[in-house]
C-alpha cells in the first residue's frame, strides 16, 4: 500500500429542486457553473446533452444537470461541499427551490490528505448542517458500517417527511466502489508513450479496449484518457446516466461505477465489475421507501458470487427525500 | 449577407439548402454546429465555434438549432449535442459528438487538406 498517491475514492453530492420552468436546472449559464466547479477546484473537461439531462467530464469526476436534478461526484482532494453555497445563490437567481439533498462517500485510503470539510464525517455533516436552508428540516447523518474499517457514509436532508426523490419506485441509483485492481487489466488505463492524441480520442480507444464500451451497449458513451494516466467517462441513455473513472496506480488502484435504472441495474454492474476484477468491491443501492433491502443485497450477492467475490457485510438505513440506501461489502476469494 | 470568419445561423429549410449549394458550388468544407437553448455543454462550446469560424476563414461555418430545423436534424441523425458535422459536395465526410476542444481544431484542419 502506498505512503500516499492520487485519491480515487469520490465524494457525491445529489441536488433536488423544484421551480416551474422546465428547463429548471439547465438554465445554469456556463459563468455559474464555473463558479460552481472553482469553489470545488475543479474544471470542465469534455460535455454533451441530451434531450433529458447534461452530462459534464470533470478534472476530478463527474456532473449531470437534470432540470430538477443535479450530481456532482469529485475525487483526489477537491472540496465538493464548497459547491453548495455557490449553487443555493444560482439556482434562487433561477427561481428554483432545494427540495432534497444527499451526500455521500466512501472510506478515503488516504484520509489526511483530505482539506476541511472533508477532514472527518463530523466535519461535513456540521457543514451541510450550517448551510442548508432551514427549510430542509428533516436530516439525518449515518455511517453504515462493514466488518473491516471502511464504512458508507451519508447525510440528507429534505423538506418533507414523505418526500422522494427516485423518479419511480423501481429507479435505483447503484455506487460501485472496486479497489486491488486486476494488475494486467489497470495497465489499460495507462497513456501509450508517445501518444500525442487528445484526451477524447485516446478515450475512445480506451472504451473500446478495456471492455467498458460492452456494459451498457445501448448507452453513448464519452470517454476520456488522462495524461500518464485516469480514465473516466460518462454514459448517456435516453434519461438515465452512467459514469466510471479509474486510478489505475499500483498500490492505490481504485475505479468506481455508478448508474441509474430499474433492475437491469445489476447485470450492469456485474459487467463493470468484470472489467476491472477487483480484489476489493463495495455496492450500495439507493432506492425509494418502500423497497426491499433483503431483496437487493441477495440480488446483488448473487451477480457478484460467480465472479469470485463473496459478501463479508450487508447493512441498510432509511433516509429523508434518499428512501432506503443499503450498503454491503466484498472482497475475493482466497483473499 | 454575412461576414467571411463568421457563424452563419440557419433558421430556415431555405436558408439552409442555398448555404449548402452555395458551398457546394464553391467546393468549401462546410462545419456545422448543431445546438439547442436547453443544452449546456452547447452554450459551453459556442464562444469557441465563433473563434474557429473566424480562423478556417476558407471554410464554412453553420450554427443550426435542433428545434427550428427539426427535419434536417433527424436526416443527420442528430441525438447526442452539441454534434458538430462536416460537409463536402452536400455529403457528410464526419461528426464530432460532444463538447470537445481539443478534437474540433483537428478535424477542420484533417478535412480542409483533402
Amino acid at each position: 500500500m502506498a505512503v500516499s498517491g492520487f485519491e480515487g475514492f469520490e465524494k457525491r453530492l445529489e441536488l433536488h429542486f423544484s421551480g416551474n420552468d422546465p428547463l429548471g436546472l439547465r438554465r445554469l449559464r456556463c459563468d455559474a457553473l464555473a463558479q460552481v466547479l472553482d469553489a470545488v477546484q475543479c474544471t470542465v473537461v469534455s460535455a454533451v446533452g441530451n434531450r433529458y439531462f447534461d452530462a459534464y467530464i470533470l478534472s476530478e469526476s463527474s456532473l449531470f444537470v437534470y432540470p430538477q436534478k443535479m450530481v456532482l461526484k469529485t475525487c483526489g482532494t477537491t472540496q465538493l461541499l464548497r459547491s453548495v453555497p455557490c449553487l443555493l445563490r444560482h439556482t434562487a437567481d433561477l427561481g428554483l427551490r432545494l427540495r432534497a439533498c444527499r451526500f455521500s462517500r466512501g472510506s478515503f485510503i488516504f484520509p489526511r490528505a483530505q482539506p476541511f470539510p472533508h477532514t472527518s464525517f463530523a466535519e461535513e455533516a456540521l457543514y451541510l448542517e450550517e448551510r442548508l436552508p432551514p427549510s430542509l428540516c428533516f436530516r439525518r447523518g449515518c455511517v453504515l458500517p462493514s466488518a473491516s474499517s471502511h464504512s458508507w457514509h451519508v447525510y440528507a436532508a429534505a423538506d418533507d417527511d414523505e418526500y422522494v426523490a427516485a423518479a419511480s419506485p423501481s429507479t435505483f441509483t447503484v455506487e460501485v466502489c472496486m479497489t486491488e485492481l486486476d494488475r494486467s487489466l489497470a495497465r489499460g488505463f495507462f497513456r501509450r508513450k508517445g501518444d500525442e492524441r487528445s484526451g477524447d480520442a485516446a478515450g475512445v480507444d480506451m472504451t473500446d479496449l478495456t471492455g467498458i464500451g460492452g456494459i451498457s451497449p445501448r448507452a453513448l458513451l464519452c470517454g476520456f484518457a488522462f495524461d500518464p494516466c485516469g480514465y473516466s467517462m460518462n454514459g448517456l441513455d435516453r434519461d438515465r446516466y452512467s459514469t466510471i473513472h479509474v486510478t489505475p496506480e499500483d498500490g492505490h488502484s481504485y475505479a468506481s461505477f455508478e448508474c441509474t435504472g430499474g433492475g437491469e441495474v445489476i447485470e450492469w454492474l456485474r459487467r463493470a465489475i468484470g472489467v476491472f476484477r477487483p480484489g476489493e468491491v463495495s455496492v450500495s443501492f439507493c432506492m425509494a421507501e418502500g423497497g426491499d433491502e433483503k431483496q437487493v443485497w441477495s440480488a446483488t450477492s448473487a451477480a457478484l458470487e460467480p465472479l469470485g467475490l463473496s459478501c463479508r457485510s450487508q447493512a441498510a438505513e432509511g433516509l429523508p427525500g434518499a428512501g432506503i440506501v443499503t450498503y454491503q461489502t466484498f472482497t475475493a476469494r482466497g483473499k | 449577407m454575412a461576414e467571411k470568419g463568421s457563424v452563419i445561423g440557419c433558421h430556415t429549410i431555405a436558408q439552409w439548402n442555398r448555404q449548402l449549394q452555395l458551398a457546394s458550388e464553391s467546393g468549401k468544407l462546410v462545419v456545422v454546429d448543431f445546438t439547442s437553448s436547453w443544452c449546456g455543454p452547447c452554450r459551453m462550446i459556442a464562444p469557441f465555434f465563433a473563434e474557429l469560424a473566424n480562423k478556417f476563414t476558407d471554410a464554412i461555418f453553420l450554427r443550426v438549432d435542433v428545434n427550428e430545423l427539426k427535419r434536417v436534424a433527424l436526416d443527420c441523425a442528430i441525438e447526442t449535442l452539441p454534434t458538430f458535422i462536416f460537409l463536402r459536395q452536400g455529403n457528410i465526410v464526419d461528426r464530432v459528438v460532444g463538447a470537445r476542444k481539443d478534437l474540433l481544431p483537428k478535424k477542420i484542419e484533417l478535412h480542409m487538406r483533402n
